[in-house]
This record gives C-alpha cells, structure tokens and sequence, in this order.
C-alpha cells in the first residue's frame, strides 16, 4: 500500500561528501522525509541547530542512504501516525446525526432494603464502594460470597472494593449501588440483562439467561 | 624368575597394606584429633575458642563421617558436656553428612541422620541455614532434584527457628531454592507429568508444604493488624508491622516468580485429562497463598487497569508485580478456573477482557510459543462470555485493542506451528464478532490501513462483504455498511497498489475478495435502490479499478506466457537446465526448480489471470444486464 509518493534524492553521492553541503540541510531533508520513528532510530528528531550539534556528516549521510534504501518515509508507518489518520477519518467524515433518545424501558433490577443506610452517604460515579455480599441462584443455590462464615474454615477475607459507575461490575450492581447509602444492606433481584444474559458464567455456576438475587451490604463509600 | 616374581607381588601386596594402614591411620588420627579437640575445649567457656579448634574440629570431623566413623563421632556430638562445642562448630559437619543422607544405601545412614537431626536442633539458625544452602547447588538435575527433596524441610525447620527477622533469610532461601528448581526439565505431556522423572513434579508439592507455615505466619499477621486497627490499637510497634510486611514481600516474591516458572512455562491438564496433577495441585497453592498473605487475586488480575495505593516498601510496582506474572495468574483464572470458588462472580465480561487485554497483549507479542498459545487461550475466554456485536466502538480507542490484533496477525501469518495459526485466525474472526457495528466499521479501516499482508486484508474485505449482507437484510439497516458510511470504506477496498502494474500474484487474495464483494454488490444492490450507493460509486471504480486491473492481466498474461514458450523451447533444445523463472517468497529466493515445475508454475499463474479475467467479464456483463434494465 503506497501512502505517500517517494521523494527523490537531492544529491548526488559527490555532492553528499562534499563540503558545501551544509549538515543542517541534510537533517532538515531527513527530518521533512522520514517517518517519526526512523528519526527516532537514528538520534534526528528535535531542533536542526541541536541535532547538528551532536550529529557527525559521515552518519548524516549514512542515515540520508538508508532512508531511500528502507523507504522509511513519512506515512509509510503503521499505528503512531495511522491511528491519528483513522481518528481523523472518524471526524471528518461522520456526519451531524442527531443521536436519539433510546427508550431502554424500566430498570433490569429491583430493590428491597433489609436495614437502613445512614441516607447521606451515597456514592458518586467514580468513588470505590466496600460490600459484603452473598450471591444466589432463583432456586437458590449460592454461586458466591465473601462473607467470612463461621462455620466455615476461617478464611481471610475482606469486603469487595470496586469503583462504582464505571461498568466494572454487573450494571445491576453498578445501578444499584449509587442508590445506596452507606451502611445500607439490601435485597437485589437482577435480571439476566443487567447480570450475565444469555451466555452466563457456567464455570461458576450460573446458568444462561439467569436471574440473580444478591444480598449486599455496603460498609463503606471511599 | 619365581622368586622376582613373588617378590614383586609381596611388594603390591605391601604396597596396599601400606595404604589401607595409611588410611586406618588417617581414619584413626581424625578420630583421635576429633576426640581431642572437643575434650579441650569441654573446659573451655566458647568464646575462647580459637581459630585453630575451629579448623580441626571441622577438618577432622569431616574426616571422621566421611571414613565411616560417624557412630563415634554421633555418640561425641550427643555428649552433655559437649553441647556448647556442637552448638558452635557443628554446623561446620553438614556437608559429609549431607552427602552420605544423599547416597540413601550407605550402611552409616542412620547414624549420619542421628547427627545430622541433633545439629538442627543445637546449632545457630543463621549457621546452619547457610550450611544448608550451600548444600544445594549441584550440577546435574538428578542430584539437584535428590538435595532438593532431603534438604526443603531442615530448611524449614531452620527457618522457623528465627522467629520474627526470618523474612530475609526465607527471602534468600526461596530465592536459592528456585534458582534450582529452574535446572529441572520440565514435563510437556500427560504421561510425563505422571513418571515424573526429573522430579519436578514432587518438588512443586514438596515447595508447597514447605512454605506452608510461612503462609499462615503472614496470613495471622494479617488479620491481627486488621484486629489492631479495628480496636484502634496503634501500640503495635513500627517495627513490628515493618517486618511482618517484610514477611509478606518476601512471599509475595516467591508467588509471582512460580508463576513465571515454571507455571508459565508447563501446560496445566484439566481434571478430564489428568484427575490427580500435582502442577495444576501446585498453581492453586499458589493462588491460594496470594490470597491468604493479603493480596486479593482480583485486585492482581485487575491490575492493568486499577489504581494501585503505592505500597512504600522496597519494591517499586513494577517489581513487585511482574507483568508476565500477572499474565500467567490471569490465565490460571480465566482459562483453567483456578481457585474459582474465592474469584467474586460480579465483575463485568468487558471490564475482564478489557483488562485481560494487557496481559494477552505480552503474552501474544513473544516468539515463545508456549506463551502464545496461552496468550490465545486466554483472549478466546475473554470474547467467549460477551454477546456478539456487544463491544462498543469506543473500545478501539484504549491501545491494547488494536496491538492485540495486531499481535494476532504476527501469529496467523508467522508462527510455525499449524494449530497455532489457525487458533489466531479463529480468535480473530470472534474478535470481530464481537464488535458492535460502529467499531467493526473503524476496525476494518484500521486493518486495510495497517495491513501489509494480502491474506489478511482478503478476510477483512471478506467480512466487510458479510456485513454489507447483514446490513441489507430486513429490519437490520444500519449507517456503517450502507449509505453514506459505506462508500468511504469502499474506496479502501477497490484499489490496486501499484496500478496496472502490481504484482498479481502477491496480492491475489486480496484481489480476488475485491472481485467477490464487487460482484455482490453488482448482484444484491438494485440500480433504482442503491442502497449501497454502489451505482453511483461504479463509474469511478471502473476507472481506478477495473480497468488497470484489465490492462494488468493482460500484460501479465503477456509476460507468462512468453516465459512459458520459452521454457518449454529450451527445454526440447536440451538446454542447460538453466531456470529462467526465479522465485521469491518475502525477500528470499527459492531454490532453482526444474523446468517441469517451472512449467507447472507458470501455467498456474496463467490459471489465476483467467480466474481475475472471468469476475472482471461477469461483473462487466451484470452491470450491463442491470443498467439496461
């Protein structure tokens, strides 16, 4: 794929080793023509008075001849410069759509507090939340908890910390939680939707298209 | 003649009387000299004991066990009176003793392991850790694995006799031990992991009970710091807490470099292949420690992603938690279910694969092949749990989604082994589906802008073809595969690099998926509905396309089949079966073929032009058939 049409050399090999030929306008040709990251390969990026400080003619012209040989030319590289260009196809060309209103219809989840929060302490998009919480099936199988059991063998545990409002959990969960306040526990019924939908997580036991019912209790907002 | 004779023998027999005398009498000297020392020093308080007592004791003693005199030199070192010499020499005795509890049949084992069992319980910790140590190195695997095994639980008896400033001394015992356990081969196969014959197996298990205890120590320490804090107890002292961090560094050490080796380097079998497998027993070991000394498997799996407190101590993040560690630790989880039963069941399929992402990313960009697959295993887990088309467009703008790709196609066109490349291009291929339709549409630029190989740009176009299909099918209209989307897409795909003159043959896949979407269009798309604006567009990709496509397949055509005539011209001359036709595949240049194969390529080339001229004429007819319409 031709990006860019080749540039053509400016000077002979004579005119190369020669002394009239001054270094800067051999850098300000390599810098105009190569790509980011072959100037950056050979020490060339950065103010032409600076590179011509540190950089000698014998490797000016080296770096000169492998340009044409590698064809290293500005727009032949891939990722860097090509994302920027696919970026920029995005704007440019994604026309002014109006973007509508979906209708998603009422909340996947319901809620029945079992205690009381301190009704002030609500987190915030963003904030980390700790909870307890214990996860089960309708038919009621748990398929998870952390709740540090008594009779089971002592485990070390601690309550689950996660940002809420940012997607990193089921959305039941992530809803949910900022309509709680701290100390809050309540009873949560998730539909598969807003849980784990049509694929589940047989791993860990739960089945597709599962309804899942959660006991959390949320210990702490940051 | 009788007489020399005899005599000669008399003399070898002397000879040898005399060295087994010598050697009763070096054995005899040591014991003596052994006895003597310690009796000296008996009245001596230990701290006068001179450099000179030490030497002997050790020279001798080593003497004595290695002549077969370890009963007496057993009933000297449990002497009452000799207690204080033991306790500060006598971890100098740990290598011939070692060495006769290594050989097993050797008829003074009993004694030497009386010995050796009196001086764990009497010397100096410190001492004998470093005895200990010293013991391990060995050159081959066989002995390695042996000293491993007799070696792991003095250690930990050793260990566990330093009381709370054992952190370091576990830290640099841990660090010997598997420095070691890397000179073990490791089995790839089933079978292998059963016979176990270079012991790693055992040593796994063997580790695992060995750094059990230090496990617990931290795991208390842990819920009692937490106890302490909770009670508002801040009289635990600095120092206290600053070594049990130590503690927890020092396992949490050990943890991530088991993960890297040799967990990243073995394939686990699952319980259906292997029910009882002590390396996949040994991960969940593992996993389960990192837990239990505080370091919660999700907030490790996570971390790509999360923020992490930065824990000041002596180990920057980066060290601490090593990103190949991480990757093997993702993939114990995700792909073999490792420890499921304490991973919480709540967090999002994309919040997973988004982080997972970092960890497939190191894992697909090594030459190592045992990593790519794994790298595969754990990318294809990942895509398996969403739904297709659930992958939102601004996904593509977090890095890792497109060097992964990237990374993929490295392995679909490079890797060298067969199941490999297919499993990436299969993985590939659920990449995209999973993309909703915004993100597949900026997905398929990036890939024909970034590509440089043909293959892979064919499959993009391919499903660029697909989903035009499903674009045009009732009730799944959408911007991205028709309309005014569709068209700058396409201008992508109808072009020829070189024009007229582009190498065919080398782009021919991508060529051939062109003609294919072209003519699709042209069939599918009505001329009065241009949904895909296809009929507008024609005109220009005749021009840019189709027609130096032509002339290309002509001059081609030309070009082979005068190198055909050729061939076959010299070849009835009997020529010097010079090859005219070179071959290159990449940069370098194939063998020279014999003119039957020579002729074989160049009339399957000549094949492939009239595959190109036979779409290029049917599209021209349908466009013709369609406009008249």
């Amino acid at each position: 794929l031709k990006m860019a049409d080749e540039p053509t050399r400016e000077w002979s090999d004579e005119q190369l080793k020669s002394d009239d030929l001054p270094k800067k306008d051999l850098i300000k040709f390599i810098q105009d023509n190569a790509a980011k990251s072959f100037l950056n390969e050979h020490k060339l990026l950065g103010n032409i008075k600076n590179v011509a400080k540190t950089a000698k003619k014998e490797q000016l012209v080296i770096a000169y001849n492998q340009l044409f040989e590698s064809k290293r030319f500005k727009g032949t590289e891939p990722i860097e410069e090509v994302t920027e260009q696919v970026k920029a196809v995005k704007i440019e060309e994604k026309p002014k759509e109006v973007k509508e209103v979906v209708d998603e219809g009422p909340p996947k989840y319901t809620k029945s507090v079992l205690k009381k929060g301190d009704k002030v302490n609500f987190p915030k998009k963003g904030e980390t939340v700790s909870c307890w919480y214990t996860g089960s099936l309708e038919d009621g199988t748990v398929f998870d908890t952390n709740i540090p059991a008594a009779a089971r063998k002592k485990r070390q545990t601690k309550p689950l910390s996660f940002k809420a409002g940012l997607g990193r959990v089921i959305r039941g969960w992530d809803e949910a939680i900022m309509t709680m306040s701290k100390g809050e526990t309540a009873r949560l019924e998730i539909e598969p939707e807003w849980a784990y939908g049509r694929k589940g997580v047989p791993e860990n036991k739960i089945p597709p298209n599962a309804k899942l019912i959660f006991e959390i209790e949320l210990v702490a907002v940051d | 003649m009788c007489f020399l004779l005899i005599r000669s023998l008399l003399s070898v027999l002397g000879g040898l009387l005399c060295e087994h005398k010598a050697h009763l009498k070096t054995a005899a000297m040591a014991l003596e000299q052994f006895s003597d020392v310690v009796q000296r020093c008996q009245a001596l308080p230990d701290d006068s004991y001179t450099t000179e007592d030490h030497d002997v004791f050790t020279i001798a003693g080593r003497t004595c066990i290695e002549e077969g005199n370890s009963a007496q030199v057993l009933s000297i070192v449990l002497d009452e009176k000799n207690q204080d010499i033991v306790r500060c020499m006598g971890w100098n005795l740990l290598p011939p003793l070692i060495q006769v509890l290594l050989k097993k049949e050797d008829k003074h084992l009993s004694q030497c392991l009386a010995v050796f069992n009196h001086l764990l319980k009497t010397c100096r910790p410190k001492e004998l850790l470093i005895g200990l140590l010293e013991q391990l190195e060995h050159d081959d695997p066989y002995s390695t694995a042996e000293s491993l095994h007799l070696l792991l639980n003095p250690l930990q008896k050793v260990l566990l006799c330093l009381g709370s400033s054992k952190a370091s001394s576990l830290g640099m015992t841990l660090s010997s031990v598997l420095d070691q356990v890397t000179k073990l081969p490791l089995p790839h196969t089933k079978e292998q992991e059963e016979d176990d014959v270079f012991f790693l197996c055992r040593c796994c298990t063997d580790l695992t009970d060995f750094v059990r205890p230090f496990v617990q120590e931290a795991r208390q320490n842990n819920l009692n710091s937490k106890a302490g804090c909770e009670s508002g107890d801040k009289m635990a002292g600095e120092q206290d807490r600053g070594k049990e961090d130590e503690l927890r560094t020092e396992l949490l050490k050990f943890c991530m470099k088991t993960l890297s080796h040799p967990l990243l380097e073995v394939q686990l079998k699952d319980p259906d292949t292997l029910a009882v497998s002590p390396l996949r027993n040994f991960a969940t070991e593992i996993l389960n420690s990192l837990s239990a000394i505080g370091e919660p498997l999700p907030s490790l799996v996570y971390q790509p992603l999360l923020k992490r407190k930065q824990v000041p101590g002596f180990l920057e993040e980066e060290v601490r938690y090593p990103k190949e560690s991480l990757a093997s630790l993702a993939h114990l989880v995700f792909v073999h279910h490792l420890a499921s039963d304490t991973f919480p069941s709540v967090f999002s399929p994309v919040f997973s694969l988004r982080c997972n992402m970092e960890h497939i990313c190191l894992l697909l960009s090594r030459t190592d092949e045992s990593r790519i697959q794994k790298g595969l295993e754990l990318y294809e887990k990942s895509l398996v749990r969403l739904e297709d088309g659930s992958l939102p467009a601004d996904l593509l703008e977090i890095r890792t989604l497109l060097t992964v790709p990237q990374n993929l196609v490295k392995v679909m066109t490079i890797c060298q082994r067969y199941d490999l490349r297919t499993r990436g291009l299969k993985v590939f291929q659920l990449s995209i589906d999973k993309f909703n339709t915004e993100a597949k549409y900026n997905f398929f630029q990036y890939m024909l802008k970034t590509s440089s190989h043909s293959g892979v740009e064919g499959y993009i176009i391919k499903n660029i073809k697909n989903q035009v299909d499903f674009a045009l099918q009732a009730g799944n209209s959408n911007t991205w595969f028709e309309g005014v989307h569709l068209l700058p897409l396409l201008r992508k795909v109808f072009i020829l690099p070189d024009g007229p003159e582009t190498d065919l043959l080398q782009y021919l896949d991508r060529i051939m998926e062109s003609l294919n979407l072209l003519r699709y269009l042209i069939i599918r798309d009505k001329v009065t509905e241009n949904q895909t604006g296809i009929w507008t567009e024609l005109y220009k990709i005749e021009d840019t396309f189709m027609k130096p496509l032509r002339v290309g397949v002509n001059m081609s055509r030309a070009h082979y089949e005068r190198e055909l005539h050729n061939t076959m011209e010299s070849k009835k001359s009997k020529a010097k079966e010079e090859s005219v036709l070179s071959v290159s595949v990449g940069d370098e240049k194939l063998p020279n073929m014999t003119s039957e194969s020579q002729i074989q390529a160049l009339h399957s080339a000549l094949h492939t032009f009239d595959m190109i001229e036979s779409v290029l004429v049917r599209i021209e007819e349908l466009t013709e058939v369609k406009e008249s319409l």
